[in-house]
């Protein structure tokens, strides 16, 4: 392939398959945001450091502020949007609000991305494993603490 | 490094008499459904057709002249929709009007640079373009021409005869100085047993840095004059009052609309240079501009807390531990632009004690500035500093005089049978219970056990410290301190404004005048209306956000400081009981009735004594809007209730600097146990208690929410988070690459206790309570002061302390020791 | 946070890669993107063609050599390092030292050869792969070469791999005796401030200091930890001092680390 400055990616997100014209230089996150009106992946940060932006892409989980859209052609992404189905919430979603785990809830949606990554490779997390899985989302407004607790009670179908 | 550690336990709650009803219970927040969808609507998510992105051309010099700005390059570029440069702004606007006393109003601030740039990212030029990408490539072809100046970042030499003048009109680089002193502190130094003297205690800059970063989007209707600002402002009641008078409009032109909020913390209050440069590029491209401020912005020049440093402090103690005052010199470091100081030069005195019984206090007062970002009044502003520096000098004193740092806190607490209690300059301490929470937390922490502790962390080579942080959270400001700073300034009071109807169909809608960055203002505001209703908080629905049109807000109107369980609710419930008196008196009048024997129940307004005479919600609102023939004529109803609350405020004494400043004060108490590697100075907080009180607890899950994420505030700006400078006043932590805040794997363990006293002052008790973290820092700090005394008995002395800092007070305990002494008088 | 105009090219093989790298001036290769794209949101610099190399599975893998050894693709991610068997089983340290790197997210794209050729002072794997005695081999357009970790590592973010050519494959020797390592972070599991990595064989230690200078600081000593400690005093290094921590700090922190990775990999620790 020689270099090019853009092209026409085919990506599926959430189940839906999309064909979009990028630029090279986009970044997915934008690209989720502004042509897909995705805005329910958030940015918090310049250097990659907040995971506001977290989707699942090809089942990991990965800041979408640092891969190129051009990149993600052929891909599989979930992002927050595609958590709750038929108007149902996601035991996620549930666990989050009943334990207040949000509360501006900028964050949330990278969470809980992060999270659903989490127990989909690990069923039954400890507490610490729980913390490890949310180590790359910053949050501002909550100290973790009712994050954690979500977390661990969707895990034990407590939500 | 410890292992996992153990999940928030159970709760030790002491609360006062649950009564039926909404309020105390924490009902499901109704904003949650659409955040956890992501269908929050935050201000980046917004568009609009033909809309113009800006970016903003920054200096990269802390201080120049600037030569010439060109943005011909940039305008060549395809896609680039305009310009704006310091030299239009100076003809289209006025300076933004100062709030302090000459010769600091002369301050030209404007919404860019005019002249000259005073720090480092101080925008000099936006463009506007058809895309992001777009914008900034084009920021990159405009041509500055710079002349750097000398740089002044160290508030002490602020004032020296040969120091950077920052702004030339005034001269000089003192916003604000004044002699604070109440009591006699000279009888009380004669009295005293002991003075101890403290040279320096530093309180470091930091922020709260939201996740999301500023944003607005702004359209400029033309036939009307009209701005419609959507931005995640979060005091529009402030950045109308500044932006009005700049771009020679009405407050009414000014529209704010805010929908979600990501975050603010103050942090969002003094975005008003980015809209009006919106205001204006709106007005001149003739199309709607979108701004959003990227991470690097923010933490460059958006906002800082509050610098201050504390010199000479001199504390008068009797020999049984009872501390008669403190004297000491202040100084404060606003940045480069006053914009809301100089008003942290009053706040402080909320809190002038503490939490102590101390009656003479002097403080000879300076704020100046530098070429650092400019401050806004985050998280805990200005009252943390001062109860930082309190709780400090109390730990101080203990150590140096070898004290018990339980008894002596306990000795000089106000005490509960003091409340309501009047502080040296005349504010008045609702209620509190500050030795019980104080007993609460160190149950809470395992005080019992310290030794044990401390003495097994030993033989691991570690240095086990315990630390208590006992801080106030004074809420519902009395905007008249301002006065006591600038006698001419006309603002005085406080208020909030809500607006509630009962529609067509019968739903009850709420328009508050708050703007909410996660508080939950939405439900909490349900809860209130719902009792006074007599429906459910799910029979409510409160519109999301705020905006000018709904004219349901007043001059103070936002979400800052600590009072919407105050204001917020205050006007909600009044409101509400307009609304509900309205609609017993219509239900009477159809009913056939005195007003007095219709109840509001279950939905419905009903006869007390005859439950069959009922009239539901959608009855009432169908006949007042739409089937009104043959009410009665003097009949004055209208389902539709405006209230304004208002807090029982008077001018303060200027003359003495006297008066009360707030109106209520919730309480909290935390401690905190760390670990310290004295090889590497890095440390561990091993395990945290926080008790906090504030008077009722509307939604106790809300109440707990905020006071975590205070502690986890607290607990990056007392490890980690710094906004250093170096000396030509590059900020060295301009990102989270740098500026390390908390991530979930920092977190100790966290064992929280809640007590309710009641506020006296307020209709349900409660007392507004975001701002109580501040705690977290002054724990940290007595901890590890606590911890060192096996290693060289340091004194820790700055806010701030990551490990490069308690390695050095480890490797040289003398630096630290050098800054306090004791004298014995007796 | 915006890129500057870019072009892309996804490599269908090593030699395609190459190929793109040596025709194309300004050219980087894609990694994980984990730093370079960060480096390109600050437009701190600017390649004018990025060769993705995510798709060349022949650069995946991590097997076990014939000669007891380990190897693994440039382009196996910080994830599959944690989660390999065999560098379970064959140098579990280098996976426990690995699952600290930033975060899960960063971890399941971030490789093994982006995090070397970045050569990022504060990165926790070059001063690991120096101590361990790693192997890399470059390809370039006129063939492969291999280059001992001791010689990789340049300058700050700089190493021997050329403008166009591709660190392929990264070769480890068979574990002698144990390895160790010891950082002190910015927060828990964050950026290192200072790092050591030890290797002990035979009694003798080879230690190799991250953080405090443009390339890991080689330093051999006795396996005993004192003597480790010791060995850094008089290492000839000048850390640099930055916002979170001074010289002396970064010297002092060394000998500490070095002491604490010795003990790490004889056992104590």
């Amino acid at each position: 392939m020689d270099p090019v400055t853009g092209k026409t990616i085919a990506v599926n997100v959430n189940g839906d398959q999309y064909e979009r014209e990028v630029e090279a230089r986009q970044l997915l996150v934008h690209f989720l945001r502004d042509d897909l009106e995705l805005t329910g992946t958030h940015i918090g940060c310049d250097t990659g450091n907040c995971g506001a932006c977290t989707v699942i892409y090809d089942g990991t989980a990965i800041k979408s502020c640092m891969l190129l859209a051009i990149q993600a052609d052929g891909a599989r992404i979930d992002t927050v949007e595609g958590l709750a189905s038929d108007g149902e919430l996601h035991p996620l979603q549930r666990a989050f609000s009943e334990t207040h785990a949000l509360q501006c809830g900028y964050c949330t949606p990278g969470m809980l991305m992060s999270a659903k990554h989490l127990l989909d490779n690990n069923p039954e997390p400890t507490q610490h494993e729980v913390r490890r899985a949310l180590q790359g989302n910053i949050c501002r407004c909550t100290g973790y603490w009712n994050i954690v607790e979500a977390v661990l009670a969707a895990s034990k179908g407590e939500a | 490094m410890t292992e996992t550690v153990t999940p928030t336990e159970a709760l030790v709650v002491e609360e006062t008499e649950t009564r039926p009803g909404f309020i105390g219970q924490s009902v499901p927040r109704k904003e949650d459904r659409r955040l956890v969808q992501g269908e929050g609507i935050f201000i980046d998510d917004m568009k609009r057709h033909g809309m113009g992105f800006v970016h903003f051309v920054r200096s990269p010099y802390a201080h120049a002249r600037i030569v010439s700005v060109d943005v011909s390059k940039a305008l060549e570029l395809d896609g680039v929709y305009g310009t704006l440069t310091g030299d239009e702004v100076a003809i289209q606007t006025d300076p933004y009007f100062e709030l302090t006393v000459p010769p600091g109003n002369e301050i030209k601030d404007y919404c860019l640079a005019v002249g000259k740039a005073h720090y480092m990212g101080e925008p000099v030029a936006a463009v506007v373009a058809a895309t992001r990408d777009l914008a900034r490539d084009a920021a990159e072809l405009v041509e500055v021409e710079y002349e750097p100046l000398p740089v002044l970042v160290d508030p002490e030499r602020a004032q020296d005869a040969d120091a950077p003048v920052i702004h030339e009109d005034p001269g000089s680089n003192v916003v604000w100085s004044g002699l604070f002193s109440w009591g006699e502190i000279e009888s009380a130094m004669a009295e005293a047993d002991h003075v101890v003297r403290i040279q320096r205690l530093h309180f470091d800059r930091f922020s709260s840095t939201p996740l999301e970063c500023s944003g607005g989007l702004v359209e400029f209707d033309r036939p009307t004059g009209q701005w419609h600002i959507y931005s995640n402002n979060q005091f529009p009641g402030f950045a109308a009052i500044m932006m009005a008078p700049a771009l020679r409009t009405g407050i009414d032109k000014l529209r704010f609309i805010s929908h979600d909020i990501g975050g603010a913390f103050g942090n969002k209050i003094c975005t008003h240079p980015q809209l009006t440069a919106c205001c204006l590029l709106a007005r001149k491209l003739k199309r709607p501009v979108q701004w959003t401020e990227w991470r690097t912005e923010q933490h460059m020049t958006n906002t800082h807390g509050n610098e201050r440093v504390f010199l000479d402090v001199e504390v008068p103690v009797k020999a049984d531990g009872t501390m008669l005052g403190f004297r000491c010199r202040a100084i404060d470091d606003c940045g480069a632009y006053p914009r809301y100081e100089p008003l942290g030069c009053i706040i402080w005195s909320q809190v002038t004690p503490g939490m102590y019984r101390w009656r003479h206090i002097e403080i000879d007062f300076t704020q100046i500035c530098t070429n650092k970002s400019p401050v806004g009044p985050n998280r805990g502003y200005s009252r943390m500093q001062h109860l930082w520096f309190t709780e400090r000098v109390i730990d101080i004193v203990a150590h140096e005089l070898d004290l018990d740092p339980v008894e002596v806190r306990k000795r000089n607490y106000i005490r509960s049978d003091e409340m309501p209690y009047e502080t040296p300059n005349g504010c008045v301490y609702d209620s509190g219970d500050y030795s019980k929470m104080l007993d609460m937390a160190l149950e809470l922490i395992g005080y019992g056990v310290l030794e044990e502790r401390r003495a097994e962390a030993a033989e691991r080579g570690k240095l086990l410290g315990l630390g208590i942080g006992s801080t106030l959270d004074s809420g519902t400001n009395n905007f008249g301190q301002s006065q006591l700073l600038n006698p001419e300034l006309q603002f005085s009071g406080n208020n909030e404004v809500a607006t509630i109807k009962l529609d067509l169909l019968g739903e009850v809608v709420i328009t508050l005048g708050t703007v909410p960055q996660g508080q939950g203002h939405e439900t909490v505001a349900s809860q209130v209306a719902a009792e006074i209703l007599g429906c459910t908080p799910d029979d409510i629905h409160v519109r999301v956000g705020h905006d000018t049109y709904w004219n349901s807000h007043s001059g103070f109107s936002g979400t800052y400081a600590s009072q919407f369980a105050v204001t917020g609710l205050g006007a909600v419930k009044g409101a509400a009981e307009k609304l509900a008196e309205e609609m017993r008196r219509l239900a009477a009048a159809v009913l056939g009735c005195p007003a007095d024997d219709i109840e509001l129940a279950g939905g419905m307004a009903r006869m007390r004594d005859n439950r069959e005479a009922a009239l539901p919600f959608m009855a009432l609102g169908a006949i007042i809007n739409v089937n009104n023939a043959g009410l009665p004529e003097d009949l004055d109803v209208t389902l539709n209730a405006r209230y304004v609350y208002r807090p029982p405020f008077q001018v303060p004494d200027k003359e003495r600097k006297f008066g009360n400043l707030t109106l209520t004060y919730a309480s909290q108490i935390h401690a905190c146990l760390v670990e310290v590697d004295p090889e590497t100075g890095a440390y561990e907080i091993v395990n945290y208690a926080a008790v906090d009180d504030c008077g009722k607890r509307i939604h106790p899950q809300i109440v707990e929410g905020q006071v975590h994420g205070a502690t986890a505030q607290a607990i990056g700006a007392a490890t980690h988070e710094t906004f250093a400078y170096d000396e030509d006043g590059n900020l060295l932590t301009p990102n989270f690459y740098d500026y390390h805040v908390p991530h979930a794997l920092d977190m100790p363990p966290l064992h929280a206790g809640y007590l309710e006293s009641p506020s006296p002052f307020t209709a349900y008790g409660a007392k507004g309570m975001g701002e109580g973290g501040g705690a977290g820092i002054h724990a940290v700090c007595a901890a590890l002061q606590d911890a060192m005394r096996a290693a060289g008995n340091q004194i820790v002395h700055d806010s701030c302390n990551p490990p490069w800092r308690v390695w050095e007070m480890l490797q040289d305990a003398e630096s630290t020791r050098r800054l306090v002494s004791v004298e014995e008088r007796r | 946070m915006l890129l500057r105009q870019v072009e892309y090219a996804r490599a269908e093989s090593v030699a395609d890669a190459v190929r793109l790298l040596g025709e194309n001036s300004n050219a980087r290769p894609l990694a994980g993107g984990q730093t370079l794209v960060n480096v390109m949101k600050a437009r701190a610099a600017s390649p004018d063609v990025l060769v993705d190399l995510n798709g060349l599975d022949e650069l995946k893998g991590i097997r076990t050599t014939p000669a007891g050894g380990l190897e693994l693709g440039s382009m196996v991610t910080y994830t599959e390092m944690v989660e390999s068997e065999d560098v379970g089983d064959f140098r579990p340290r280098l996976a426990e030292v690995t699952s600290t790197i930033a975060d899960v997210q960063v971890r399941n794209r971030g490789t093994l050869g982006g995090n070397l050729c970045s050569n990022d002072p504060t990165n926790h794997l070059p001063p690991l792969m120096v101590a361990m005695g790693a192997e890399m081999t470059i390809a370039g357009s006129s063939g492969e070469r291999t280059v001992p970790a001791e010689d990789f590592f340049l300058g700050v973010y700089l190493t021997a791999v050329e403008p166009d050519e591709l660190l392929t494959k990264v070769t480890l020797p068979p574990p002698g005796g144990g390895d160790g390592f010891a950082a002190v972070t910015i927060g828990r599991e964050g950026t290192c401030i200072v790092n050591a990595a030890a290797v002990v064989h035979d009694g003798e230690a080879r230690l190799a200091i991250g953080c405090v200078s443009a390339v890991p600081v080689v330093v051999r000593a006795s396996s005993e930890p004192e003597a480790a400690a010791a060995a850094v005093t008089t290492a000839d290094f000048d850390p640099p001092t930055d916002v979170h921590a001074s010289a002396g700090y970064r010297r002092r922190l060394a000998e500490v680390l070095a002491r604490r990775a010795v003990q790490q990999a004889i056992g104590v620790g």
